[in-house]
């Protein structure tokens, strides 16, 4: 036999591409360093490739899931399966990260060799193009290969490579704050390494084989002391999965970066990482399929819990971008939120929220890059970073105060942002149907927060302009092309799924 | 075909007229809505009559349904939401909003109209929530944006108190529909009807029944979670209010008629005299809030109150002529509120303010078309026999009196007792409103009465009080025939 495990790289190219793409960047920057739109495009080409090699799985054009590193016939197992809910997180998880490679693209304004070569004093990020592209690419090949990882070892090396990256992303803004951000992201992770490391020893201690599968879970439950280490390890996987959801009592370190960070750092931890993190948490659920009191109480208090404190603390925030590090901490809630039923139903269920959530946020943050952007020029960075800057953005810029209108009633879950309000009707059904009713109401009461979170923002989009911070909103011939590009992509993604929701819920389902 | 012209129709031209009409007049963009209203309209007769149905797939992955048609509960809301969406555009015509561009105040309007179209017509529970939600935004836009101009942090708290409401509602339907729909297999509405709870355990169907009915109760509105509503109405601009009174409240009505009492009656029955007793309660809060409230708008608001715990009075009695009476005084007091609303919110463009507390000239003096259509507004309303507001009280208070058997009639009786001193108070306060506003013989500070279009919506809208009090037979032989189908012959 030739290889050890079989090696399919047309069933890989959704994580290979990235990582390759990663690779090239790198490879150019050393030959070309000053080519700075050159390393986007390839990033670009990159997941752009990384997209199309998953639109098969994910549509679940064959029936049975893509699988490859397989051993040899006798054991059988994969290392990497790629059914349809693995394949659209896969999409979600490239295509957020398509839209931040755009909200970064580099504006004709700073083109290179302005200054003998050095990055102009507007580069909010270090280390230039090239470093932030791969890091980009890095973690979403992490992302990527995350939601196929079918072993306990791939599985933690992938969602490492999807967590560290982003830490240097925070990191690169230079900042204190941004330090302070990256500083506390990276001491989560760390802790979070260790309750995933130490939860999948527990695993493999009960289940006896490195993988996520039902036989093993099975072979746990046949007795007593192997099931309640398993239960433990499944905990411990779970909560260490808590922080990089930014679920509560585990969502500190939220706030800190996205604000830290610059605005489409922030995008990319609001977007491709909590898809990363959500892949991650349904590989671990999914073998479990019942009798697991204990995780489903956990699972519940902990999404009522991020559901109310995020609201609640985002109802009070002036700075959009702390606002929306709040909403993430509730919608998590949300996203969560039905795999307290640990049903099949179930898994589809917060997969299919976390996409709605990933599409109308990632709009939501294009048009705040875009907000920060013009009002940037005059040298105060926090201009564009209170919610006055957006008073009258509908009569004054109607279509982006649209988009972002749009955005805020789909997160609100209101029509018209119907993929919103879906989504809410997605995430209670399993709830509602296991007749966890208590779970339900508490539900109920965050779906109102949310719309008052939500709608706050929103009404600002309609109050009379002020003539003082009119000028911050950007024109849009003034507006840099990549995050109008984004924008476009995002806006244009999210009223597709409104009009149409079956083109995202078809394919989680 | 119709269905689709009837819903798509308004909401295209709404989205048009927010993507485009920025600059345009205000008499281009009434004209356009206007258009669209009417076209609306034509549809909505045209669906009526012809009963046609649609069913096609939407959202497989929910198994979620575009399936509408109409039947004899839904045709009257049906016709009088399509005739209120073109009164309200055409008395739009004379004066631009304030508060905001005028495409924008019309798309709102279009909006409210096909989210109102959308719920009767829906035959799917969830796309009946979906439907339901619609009219939210535009709604709380209509309120924060258009509403009363000169109290600015009174219109953003109206506002946000609607929409967080009827919000809670909502979500609240929302978990007794999943619920329905989990534990019965189906989400069609008719089958549901149909299957009337049978194989769902009674536990499951009571706490069902218990997210529907206090869902919806807080749209239609019972006491006590309709204090949204006094401030809605009084900040929102005559349009706005209009649609909310006539419309939106019928939503929650129509929505307990379809949902609790069609798919789970027998649960429904056990929280039937609790639904009467809030019912009672909100006719008798809203009569004494009546006697006393300054503000004539918030005055007609709690008429409303009033007026729907006459509505939940009939449906808790569980008889055919219970149904029969709660769905007439939906239509009724759609048909007198819209009337009031009118009126009462022409004066308050015409005073400035609608304070009772201050000296006017009297309407019988200065405006006496205006002042006519209150006097037949506000006898309506108290339920004088002839006119709309009497069969639809009357019948009510008849059926709770004579309930089911299986509702505990003493109660039942004594919520009959209270109905019927809320008949007094209203007569009472509807006196004292006529008393101060439309007798004696000030004639300072003059007012324009009314004319061209606002008297022509003001008028058809008095006529159409008459005919129902009139001929009430024209409306209840439409919806007898789904009544029967609901709880079968009898009494």
């Amino acid at each position: 036999m030739s290889s050890v495990v079989s090696f399919d790289a047309l069933v890989l190219a959704p994580v290979l591409a990235p990582a390759a793409g990663a690779l090239a960047v790198l490879v150019l920057d050393v030959a070309a360093p000053r080519l700075r739109v050159a390393h986007h495009a390839v990033g670009v080409l990159a997941l752009l490739a990384g997209l199309a090699f998953a639109v098969p799985a994910a549509l679940g054009v064959e029936s049975a899931p893509a699988r490859s590193l397989c051993l040899p016939a006798p054991a059988g197992a994969c290392f990497y399966e790629a059914g349809p809910l693995a394949g659209a997180l896969q999409l979600g998880a490239l295509a957020s990260a398509l839209v931040v490679l755009l909200l970064v693209w580099p504006d004709r304004g700073t083109e290179p060799g302005t200054e003998s070569g050095i990055e102009p004093a507007r580069d909010p990020l270090r280390g230039g193009p090239a470093v932030v592209v791969a890091l980009v690419l890095a973690a979403t090949a992490g992302a990527a290969a995350v939601a196929a990882a079918k072993d306990l070892g791939s599985w933690l090396v992938a969602l490492e490579l999807a967590t560290l990256p982003a830490v240097a992303l925070v990191a690169l803004r230079g900042t204190s704050r941004a330090s302070a951000g990256a500083v506390s992201l990276l001491t989560t992770s760390l802790v979070s390494f260790a309750m995933v490391a130490l939860g999948a020893a527990l695993w493999l201690v009960a289940a006896g084989q490195p993988v996520f599968s039902v036989a093993a879970v099975e072979r746990a439950h046949a007795a007593h002391d192997t099931w309640a280490v398993l239960l433990l390890g499944v905990l411990l996987l779970a909560g260490g999965l808590g922080f990089k959801l930014s679920l509560v009592p585990f969502h500190a370190w939220t706030p800190q970066a996205y604000a830290g960070g610059t605005e489409p750092v922030a995008a990319f931890l609001a977007a491709t990482s909590k898809v990363a993190a959500l892949a991650a948490l349904v590989a671990v659920l999914r073998p479990l399929s019942a009798a697991q009191a204990a995780v489903l109480v956990v699972v519940g208090v902990v999404a009522v819990a991020s559901m109310t404190l995020g609201n609640v603390l985002a109802l009070v925030q002036d700075d959009p971008v702390r606002l929306l590090a709040w909403s993430t901490v509730a919608q998590a809630g949300w996203v969560v939120l039905p795999l307290a039923t640990v049903v099949p139903a179930g898994l589809a269920a917060s997969g299919g929220y976390l996409l709605a959530y990933v599409i109308a946020t990632l709009v939501a943050f294009a048009v705040v890059v875009l907000v920060v952007h013009a009002a940037g020029p005059t040298g105060d960075p926090a201009a564009g970073r209170t919610l006055a800057a957006y008073k009258g953005m509908l009569r004054t810029r109607p279509l982006l105060g649209a988009a972002l209108g749009l955005a805020l009633v789909s997160l609100a879950g209101l029509p018209p942002g119907v993929v919103g309000l879906v989504a809410k009707v997605l995430a209670l059904r399993p709830v509602v149907a296991q007749g966890l009713w208590v779970l339900a109401l508490f539900a109920v009461a965050n779906a109102v927060l949310g719309v008052a979170v939500y709608l706050r923002w929103f009404a600002v989009l309609f109050q009379e302009a002020d003539a003082a911070v009119g000028t911050a909103i950007p024109s849009a011939r003034r507006a840099p092309r990549g995050p109008l590009a984004a924008l476009a992509l995002s806006a244009t993604a999210l009223v597709l799924v409104s009009v149409a929701p079956q083109l995202l819920l078809g394919l989680v389902a | 075909m119709v269905i689709l012209i009837a819903l798509l129709v308004p909401a295209a031209v709404a989205v048009w007229l927010l993507g485009a009409g920025r600059h345009l007049a205000h008499q281009v963009v009434n004209r356009v809505a206007l258009v669209a209203a009417a076209v609306t309209l034509s549809a909505v007769v045209a669906s009526v009559v012809a009963r046609p149905s649609i069913d096609r797939p939407w959202v497989p992955a929910l198994d979620l349904r575009w399936q509408f048609a109409v039947d004899g509960i839904s045709a009257p809301l049906l016709v009088m939401t399509a005739v209120l969406g073109l009164a309200v555009v055409a008395h739009s015509s004379r004066r631009r909003p304030e508060g905001g561009t005028s495409a924008a105040f019309h798309a709102c309007l279009l909006l409210v109209v096909a989210g109102a179209l959308g719920t009767f017509y829906a035959r799917d529970a969830i796309l009946f929530f979906v439907a339901f939600e619609v009219v939210l935004v535009p709604m709380w836009v209509l309120i924060t944006r258009f509403g009363d101009a000169h109290r600015a942090e009174e219109r953003a708290d109206a506002g946000a108190r609607f929409v967080l409401y009827t919000a809670l509602g909502s979500t609240l339907m929302l978990v007794g529909i999943l619920g329905l729909v989990s534990a019965a297999g189906t989400a069609d509405l008719q089958v549901l009807a149909r299957g009337a709870g049978s194989g769902i355990p009674r536990h499951t169907q009571l706490l069902i029944a218990l997210a529907l009915v206090s869902g919806l109760a807080v749209k239609v509105p019972l006491f006590p979670a309709h204090t949204w509503l006094p401030s809605a109405h009084t900040i929102a601009p005559t349009a706005g209010s209009v649609l909310l009174a006539a419309v939106l409240l019928k939503m929650g009505t129509y929505g307990l008629v379809r949902l609790p009492v069609a798919t789970v009656p027998d649960a429904f029955g056990r929280l039937a005299p609790l639904v009467a007793v809030v019912g009672a309660v909100g006719i008798l809060w809203g009569g004494l809030a009546c006697l006393v409230e300054r503000d004539l708008k918030r005055l007609i608001a709690y008429s409303s109150v009033a007026h729907m715990g006459f509505v939940a009075l009939g449906l808790a009695s569980g008889t055919r002529t219970g149904l029969q009476a709660a769905l007439f005084a939906n239509v009724a007091h759609g048909v007198v509120s819209a009337l009031l609303f009118f009126v009462v919110g022409g004066l308050k463009e015409r005073w400035g303010s609608a304070d009772l507390a201050v000296a006017r000239a009297a309407l019988r003096e200065v405006t006496p078309r205006l002042g006519f259509a209150l006097v037949v507004g506000l006898a309506a309303s108290l339920g004088l026999p002839g006119l709309a507001g009497f069969w639809g009280e009357f019948l009510s208070l008849y059926a709770v009196w004579s309930p089911a058997g299986d509702r505990p009639a003493g109660l039942l009786r004594a919520t009959a007792v209270a109905g019927a001193l809320g008949t007094v108070l209203a007569a009472a306060y509807a006196l004292r409103v006529a008393r101060i506003v439309w007798m004696g013989e000030r004639v300072e500070p003059a007012i324009a009465d009314s004319r061209g279009v606002e008297w022509v919506v003001v008028g058809g809208l008095v006529v159409a009080a008459l005919v129902l009090g009139v001929l009430p037979q024209v409306l209840l032989s439409v919806t007898s025939d789904a009544v029967t189908a609901l709880v079968g012959g009898g009494s």
